[in-house]
């Protein structure tokens, strides 16, 4: 690698490049923070204040009093929690029957299931509002939930996950007089452990991030997710309270942004290679 | 007869039929009831005027299209998210690659690097939008603050409708890069490493190595990428919600935002579902044609 000086020099021109990328990609997290901890005076500063002339928390209790993040929390936790195990266990169960046995109109159930990933939510909210208004869904857990119980696309992944376990496996385990749910539960879901892991981070993260459906349902305050809150915090404060809003984009990006930072090897990974939708 | 039908119901228990459809069936309820019958919803509304509180249905045929046809907001919209498509779909993916092919050689502190330029992939579209918003402020917004700085002229940004549709594209960018470039990179890294070698015995320079190996190699990513990305940018409403609200003057309204307004603002649903529907038909006619386009690129050796 560092056989030439030119060698070196092309090295040395790539990091640049590459640094100065990443400076331009981090900027606005940077700014973000610095922004939240300065005092007012600072935030209008010119030139601009890097680093804040001192650290303060006021934006961030300003932040916590006018909204109630503990609740836009747990609502997105019980959102995110139930369609991931929900999405879970059934694709479990199901990748395992497309998997394993072979049954009448089994191709075109399993296209039928994939053929869902062509029509996106933004597509279908139209229709699936008029249905949840008739059911009294509306404004609802089970409402920001309906369209997210399953996962088509978890699936598809864990189906190709359970093709890879050798069928020996599945016989061993009858033959020991285990039934077909024990076999999936105890036998199959330890050894795809690893996609199942892949599969619920990605689902978290779409549950998480997720906005558009979730503001077509809620109406009541106190069902909001952490999206929907941060979307309706910056409306009524105009263009000067700059503070308190950086502060809301911390207090709600902070717990995924440590948690992608603790482990991020994983979570590109696991992205990158099964594409990101749920 | 009888003693036939026993025999079959027993065969198909032996190859498990009975789990098989056991295990299918939540995820087919559940699908069925909340996507793929809201999907065939979609297209039966779309030819009605709905009165939902009403709840009356009054068939009006393609009355809804009709109107589309001569909607001025929504052909603003649609020529928007048009532009928008068809602008962040390459340069996106153009940028991707430019930084993959960066971050394949190696240089230190690659990892930690490329876990920043990943970071606004894992981050929400709205929060990370409301501080774009607050970068894009005219007066006081970093953006502006650094253009003074260095003594260049201040840009309107979001307040003018000449750059406000540039400004969202550029915060979409910055966003998509860094799963574009992670993606072409783990293609990059699955081709083998003799093919290149062979091409530099033969007396093939980086360049030339470039276009005529990694390019087509990596012709499936590339394939994968552009439709995975038009889709996704067909859809783009969150950043438009938060950062402009379709304005100033509609110069950033898109499809959906205005499918959005139309369904849960005005109550429109009928409208809105035509609006949906002729979504989803741009949708498929692009990813349609860049599949059979791409096909024609793909190369083994």
């Amino acid at each position: 690698m560092w056989t030439t000086p030119l060698r070196a020099l092309g090295t040395l021109g790539i990091f640049v490049i590459v640094a100065g990328g990443a400076v331009l990609m981090i900027l606005p997290f940077y700014w973000m923070l610095v922004t939240a901890l300065s005092p007012a005076t600072d935030v209008m500063a010119f030139p601009p204040r890097w680093v804040p002339s001192h650290v303060t928390f006021e934006h961030v209790w300003y932040a916590l009093r006018k909204a109630p993040w503990h609740l836009y929390y747990w609502n997105s936790l019980v959102v995110a929690v139930v369609s991931v195990g929900c999405s879970l266990l059934f694709g479990l169960f199901a990748g395992y029957a497309f998997a394993v046995y072979r049954f009448p109109l089994q191709n075109v159930l399993f296209l039928l299931i994939l053929s869902t990933l062509m029509v996106p939510v933004q597509v279908t909210s139209v229709a699936l509002y008029i249905l949840l208004s008739r059911i009294g869904w509306v404004d609802t857990y089970a409402g920001i939930l309906a369209p997210n119980f399953g996962s088509a696309f978890g699936v598809f992944l864990l189906r190709q996950a359970i093709r890879q376990v050798p069928h020996e496996l599945v016989e061993a385990g009858r033959i020991d007089g285990a039934g077909e749910v024990r076999i999936v539960l105890t036998l199959i879901a330890p050894l795809v452990r690893t996609m199942l892991a892949t599969v619920a981070m990605i689902l978290f993260l779409g549950s998480w991030n997720d906005f558009l459906w979730p503001v077509i349902v809620i109406n009541s305050a106190n069902l909001r997710t952490v999206p929907v809150g941060m979307a309706l915090f910056k409306d009524p404060y105009g263009n000067i309270n700059y503070g308190p809003l950086m502060a809301a984009a911390v207090i709600s990006t902070g717990p995924m942004l440590l948690a992608y930072a603790l482990s991020q090897r994983f979570m590109i990974r696991g992205i990158a290679t099964t594409g990101l939708k749920g | 007869m009888l003693r036939a039908t026993r025999r079959l119901i027993r065969q198909l228990h032996a190859r498990h039929v009975w789990h098989a459809y056991l295990f299918v069936a939540p995820i087919l309820i559940l699908f069925g009831a909340f996507r793929v019958v809201p999907s065939i919803q979609t297209l039966f509304y779309s030819v009605y005027r709905v009165e939902l509180l009403r709840g009356r249905f009054t068939f009006i045929g393609l009355d809804n299209f009709r109107e589309l046809l001569f909607d001025p907001t929504f052909h603003q919209a649609a020529r928007n998210t048009l532009v928008y498509v068809a602008v962040i779909v390459p340069v996106s993916a153009a940028l991707g690659l430019l930084f993959a092919v960066l971050f394949d050689a190696r240089f230190p502190l690659r990892e930690f690097f490329k876990a920043l330029y990943f970071a606004p992939m894992v981050t929400s579209t709205v929060a990370a939008a409301v501080v774009w918003w607050w970068l894009y402020n005219p007066q006081f917004g970093l953006f502006n603050v650094l253009l003074r700085l260095v003594g260049l002229p201040i840009q309107p940004w979001l307040m003018s409708s000449r750059t406000a549709l540039f400004s969202i594209i550029l915060f979409s960018i910055w966003k998509w890069v860094g799963y574009n470039m992670v993606v072409y990179l783990a293609g990059l890294q699955a081709i083998p490493e003799s093919f290149l070698e062979a091409a530099r015995i033969d007396g093939a320079g980086g360049v030339q190595r470039f276009w005529r190996i990694t390019l087509p190699l990596l012709a499936p990513t590339t394939a994968f990428l552009l439709i995975y990305n038009s889709i996704q940018a067909f859809q783009v409403f969150d950043q438009v919600f938060v950062l402009t609200s379709g304005g100033p003057a509609g110069s950033t309204n898109v499809i959906v935002l205005d499918l959005y307004r139309q369904a849960f603002e005005r109550y429109n649903f009928g409208y809105a579902a035509a609006q949906a529907t002729v979504l989803f038909v741009l949708t498929l006619a692009v990813t349609v044609f860049q599949y059979v386009y791409s096909k024609r690129f793909e190369v083994s050796y």
